[in-house]
């Protein structure tokens, strides 16, 4: 039948091919970008484990000597075997191994450890590298993710785009459903139709699928691009490679070919299985099942409303694809826009808003603890700089008699009544795990002045303040004092190891260290982190003298220390950053340490909303493109489709304005069906949001992205109006002599 | 030589209320080169009987047996090959496949089974029913008398056992509609094609050997005019 029919009607009918060639491309372009960037990340996750824990397949540690790892070298499999030096010591070699054939990983293990009389203990294997690759090792407790999950995304997608685009394909096979009844009246097998429509699509998407898959490869590079600008400040961040792998082409046009395939045989499938009799008799022209009014756009737009509404009921199932790909677009588009709204209103609340004057640079002094540190003199004289704070974060059990609860905790219910995971009451004794905070001494001096208490180095400040979470959402909270301040003059600390809880029958009242209570505080120091809320009652802020009193009968140690500095220059990243860098000349290189700037933290911040915004936008408008493409497909091919029903409303007397009228109808109920829809659904999944993100509603309507979803709208409404200018032209010039004679008669 | 046989037909449209029956027990025996008449009034079920007859659609009971094969029973691909080999059918509305040529649409049942084409029989069909200067034309571009002949022509190309015509010329005008009858007679006299033809033209039915007459579904009358 292709050599007969189908290459000529083919040839004779390229512009009902369009709507296909669309999709075919589309699908191809959506496929080919995916994958591509999901190849990319699968590489980018790659690197990172190779970054961090080595490229190594296998490794050995035990005594092994330059024979052995000849040995090892000489099996089949290994590519390479070298001895890590960094982990190897005097008595123990450790030896990493690389395998041609990483399937093949644990197996020759086995046998190089059985060579050398390793035990099982001897042997390790880079679980995480491994499970991306998809090899899995007895006894790995990896997890299979990253590729399971990239592969589950592409076979949604592949079955979402079957979903969309096999209606482009039922459509222009049901146009012929006639033609098809006469083949099979005369003697065209279900089998010869189904492959002659099959070879149509076939020659209809070879085209657009390749070209689709170029122009996905090349966004692809673009969005890499892309990314690696957004990332290239960004503390940690890594340069993504671009690169590309035959194979990766190969699968991608043979998974964009497929998902067209079975577009296009879904639809055959049906019609091949249509008897003759049934597909003979069917004209083509679409029909209405049952009666239904129109009655909003008959009230809205009176008869043409009433028309445009029956026409569009008609062509339901012809306009199914664009439906589906708008509302998704429009759906996808505006929780988009909602969700990084809400999330830059809560991101203002609980960091850049509350923080702004609290920090500007930040050093940590990874594995420093803050007695170690002496440079803070010279911190203070740099130039610029107007605060400095040197501090230490751990945390301790606070004991404390339970009388001491203040009337406002006890009219609540007292501490017991607000969990039990960090405050533990005994009979007459409570247990809080709270975060003591060590600051250098003059910065506690500081603090104390802060605070109008008298600046003492012998006691600690505690924190009085308790989060009301029955009355109050943390967004928005409410305090109460913790404790009584008059009956409060020193506090018990233990080792949160070995502090047994008040509410534990061997409750160790015995052991712990009694500090004086200097002064209570109702504000914290100011600092990068915030105290005080939910999970913290009773922070303690001891000064470091004292701390290096104590610390050592407390048996606690270890941990990072920071630096927190405030600037004179508040809004400027360049001088934020040379003072940054000077900081890390003065601290020099024998602490490990990483800093870290405000603005160039929110700079960086706004710089990777944008980036999932671009990249999140770009599927919402190529979601739009397939319901623009299929709205051009369904117009241009007006003409043939529709002459009949306008030729005979033409008859009766409709006027050419009240036909441009009816046009704009359908192409506004087209686009607005789906605006109302997604709307209403995009109202109540932000609502719900709101309530999950205990943000104020008033507070997200003032900044509601209304600007960008009415362009993303209109943009779509003018699009689908001009293919309704071009295909309604088109009708307004018909000949209604013409129109009216049947032409299936032919 | 009996080419057709039908044994308690009946085809039932729908269910439950609006059930229809169309076919009510037709039992029908053709010889091989009769032309037969189908009359009856419209919804008698004459065109049913024509569909069921040209495996276009299935019985609901009873057996339809051509050239001895029994056709009712035959699964959709069945169906088609012994369509393409065994029946020609002639429609009122030609059913001429409008994107491809005359020559084309009368090859079609030969080219659907990857045959050649006997040029010397083509030739003589197409010579016979006018149209030999029309085979590159397009349907839309004939009047629907050479439609007609088309479709004639398409349905002898295979020299079928058994040849359909339903209502051949009621569009037609009354000088093509006596060229048509005149075209499918000389068929059944010099190749012995066996032909049932159904219309309500009684001056074209009295063309043929033997009227049938069909009321309500069930024939209620069968003469023979030889």
């Amino acid at each position: 039948m292709w050599k007969n029919y189908s290459a000529d009607y083919l040839k004779n009918n390229r512009a009902r091919g369009g709507s296909i060639m669309a999709a075919s491309f589309i699908a191809a372009l959506f496929l080919s970008l995916l994958c591509s960037l999901f190849y990319h990340f699968w590489l980018d996750n790659i690197e990172g484990v190779k970054l961090t824990d080595g490229g190594w397949h296998g490794r050995v540690t035990g005594k092994i000597s330059e024979a052995d790892l000849e040995e090892i070298r000489h099996f089949a499999n290994v590519e390479e075997a070298a001895v890590n030096e960094e982990l190897s010591h005097a008595g123990q070699t450790v030896i990493d191994i690389w395998f041609r054939d990483k399937g093949d990983t644990y197996q020759d293990m086995t046998r190089i450890s059985k060579i050398l009389g390793l035990t099982q203990d001897e042997v390790s294997y880079n679980y995480q590298l491994l499970s991306l690759y998809l090899i899995r090792i007895p006894g790995d407790p990896m997890p299979r993710l990253i590729l399971p999950m990239y592969l589950a995304i592409v076979a949604v997608v592949c079955f979402s785009l079957i979903l969309i685009i096999h209606n482009s394909f039922a459509v222009s096979q049901n146009h012929r459903l006639r033609q098809f009844g006469i083949f099979s009246s005369i003697g065209a097998t279900p089998g010869q139709i189904r492959v002659c429509l099959i070879q149509e699509a076939l020659a209809l998407s070879l085209i657009p699928i390749l070209l689709g898959m170029i122009l996905g490869i090349a966004l692809s590079f673009g969005t890499v691009t892309v990314m690696n600008a957004f990332t290239e400040d960004l503390a940690g961040g890594r340069q993504m490679p671009f690169s590309f792998h035959p194979v990766l082409a190969a699968g991608i046009f043979l998974l964009s070919l497929l998902t067209v395939l079975v577009s296009a045989w879904i639809p055959a499938r049906k019609l091949s299985r249509i008897s003759p009799l049934s597909a003979i008799r069917g004209t083509g022209e679409p029909a209405l099942k049952r009666q239904k009014n129109s009655r909003i756009l008959a009230w809205l737009f009176g008869v043409e409303g009433e028309l445009a509404g029956s026409a569009l009921r008609a062509q339901k199932r012809a306009l199914r694809t664009t439906s589906l790909s708008l509302t998704l677009a429009f759906l996808g588009f505006m929780l988009m826009q909602c969700f990084f709204t809400l999330s830059g209103i809560s991101t203002e609340h609980t960091y850049f808003e509350r923080y702004q004057d609290a920090w500007d640079i930040v050093v940590t002094l990874k594995g420093t603890e803050i007695g170690e540190f002496g440079r803070m003199e010279e911190l203070r004289g740099l130039k610029g700089v107007t605060d400095c704070v040197l501090y230490q974060k751990t945390e301790a059990v606070c004991r404390l008699p339970k009388e001491v609860q203040s009337t406002e905790l006890k009219a609540l219910g007292g501490a017991e009544a607000f969990g039990e995971d960090l405050i533990s009451v005994g009979d007459d004794i409570l247990s809080v795990e709270s975060p003591v905070v060590i600051l250098d001494d003059i910065s506690f001096a500081k603090y104390c002045r802060q605070i109008g208490a008298e600046p003492r180095l012998d006691g600690s400040i505690l924190w009085n303040r308790f989060w009301d979470s029955k009355h109050s959402n943390f967004r928005y909270p409410q305090y109460v004092p913790f404790i009584e301040e008059e009956k409060m003059e020193f506090v018990v600390l233990q080792n949160p190891e070995t502090g047994k809880r008040a509410d534990s029958k061997d409750a160790d009242w015995e052991h712990g260290i009694e500090i004086p209570v200097t002064a209570f505080a109702q504000e914290g120091p100011l600092l990068r982190e915030e105290y005080g809320e939910s999970d913290y009652p009773l922070v303690q802020f001891v000064p470091l003298s004292l701390w290096q009193k104590i610390k050592g009968e407390l048996g606690i140690g270890g941990g990072d220390s920071y630096i927190r500095i405030l600037s004179q220059e508040k809004d400027s990243p360049e001088l934020l950053d040379e003072l940054e860098t000077e900081a890390a000349q003065i601290i020099g290189t024998e602490y490990d340490l990483e800093t870290e700037n405000r603005v160039q933290e929110k700079l960086d911040n706004d710089r990777m909303i944008r980036g999932y915004e671009l990249i999140l936008g770009s599927f919402c408008v190529l979601l739009a493109v397939i319901g623009i493409a299929h709205v051009f497909s369904n117009t241009l091919g007006f003409l043939q489709q529709r002459k009949r029903e306008f030729a005979r409303l033409m008859s009766v007397g409709l006027t050419p304005e009240a036909m441009k009228k009816m046009f704009c109808i359908e192409a506004l109920a087209l686009v607005g069906r789906p605006v109302l829809v997604t709307l209403l659904l995009t109202i109540i999944a932000t609502a719900t949001m709101i309530r999950a993100s205990a943000l104020e509603p008033m507070e997200f309507i003032k900044a509601a992205p209304v600007m960008p979803i009415l362009a993303f709208i209109l943009a779509v409404l003018a699009f689908v109006a001009l293919a309704y200018g071009i295909g309604g032209r088109k009708i307004l010039r018909l000949s209604l002599a013409e129109a009216l004679r049947d032409d299936t008669m032919v | 030589m009996e080419i057709l046989r039908c044994e308690g037909v009946r085809k039932i449209y729908g269910t439950g209320n609006s059930q229809v029956t169309a076919l009510d027990g037709i039992d029908l025996s053709v010889e091989k080169g009769e032309f037969v008449a189908v009359v009856g009034d419209s919804g008698s079920g004459k065109s049913t009987l024509l569909h069921i007859l040209g495996s276009v659609d299935r019985p609901s009971s009873g057996r339809v047996l051509i050239e001895g094969t029994d056709i009712s029973a035959m699964n959709a691909k069945d169906a088609a090959i012994f369509r393409r080999r065994k029946v020609g059918i002639i429609y009122q509305f030609y059913n001429l496949i409008p994107t491809l040529t005359i020559q084309k649409n009368i090859l079609m049942p030969l080219l659907l089974d990857k045959r050649g084409v006997n040029q010397e029989y083509f030739d003589q069909i197409v010579r016979s029913l006018g149209i030999a200067d029309k085979l590159n034309a397009l349907p839309g571009q004939l009047s629907g008398g050479q439609q007609q002949r088309a479709a004639i022509a398409r349905s002898l190309i295979y020299r079928p056992a058994l040849l359909l015509a339903d209502e051949p010329t009621g569009n037609l005008d009354q000088k093509n509609s006596r060229e048509i009858m005149d075209m499918l007679k000389l068929s059944n006299r010099n190749l012995n094609q066996t032909i049932l033809l159904i219309t309500h033209d009684e001056k074209a039915a009295l063309e043929a050997d033997r009227i049938i007459t069909i009321e309500d579904g069930q024939i209620i009358n069968d003469e023979r005019r030889v």
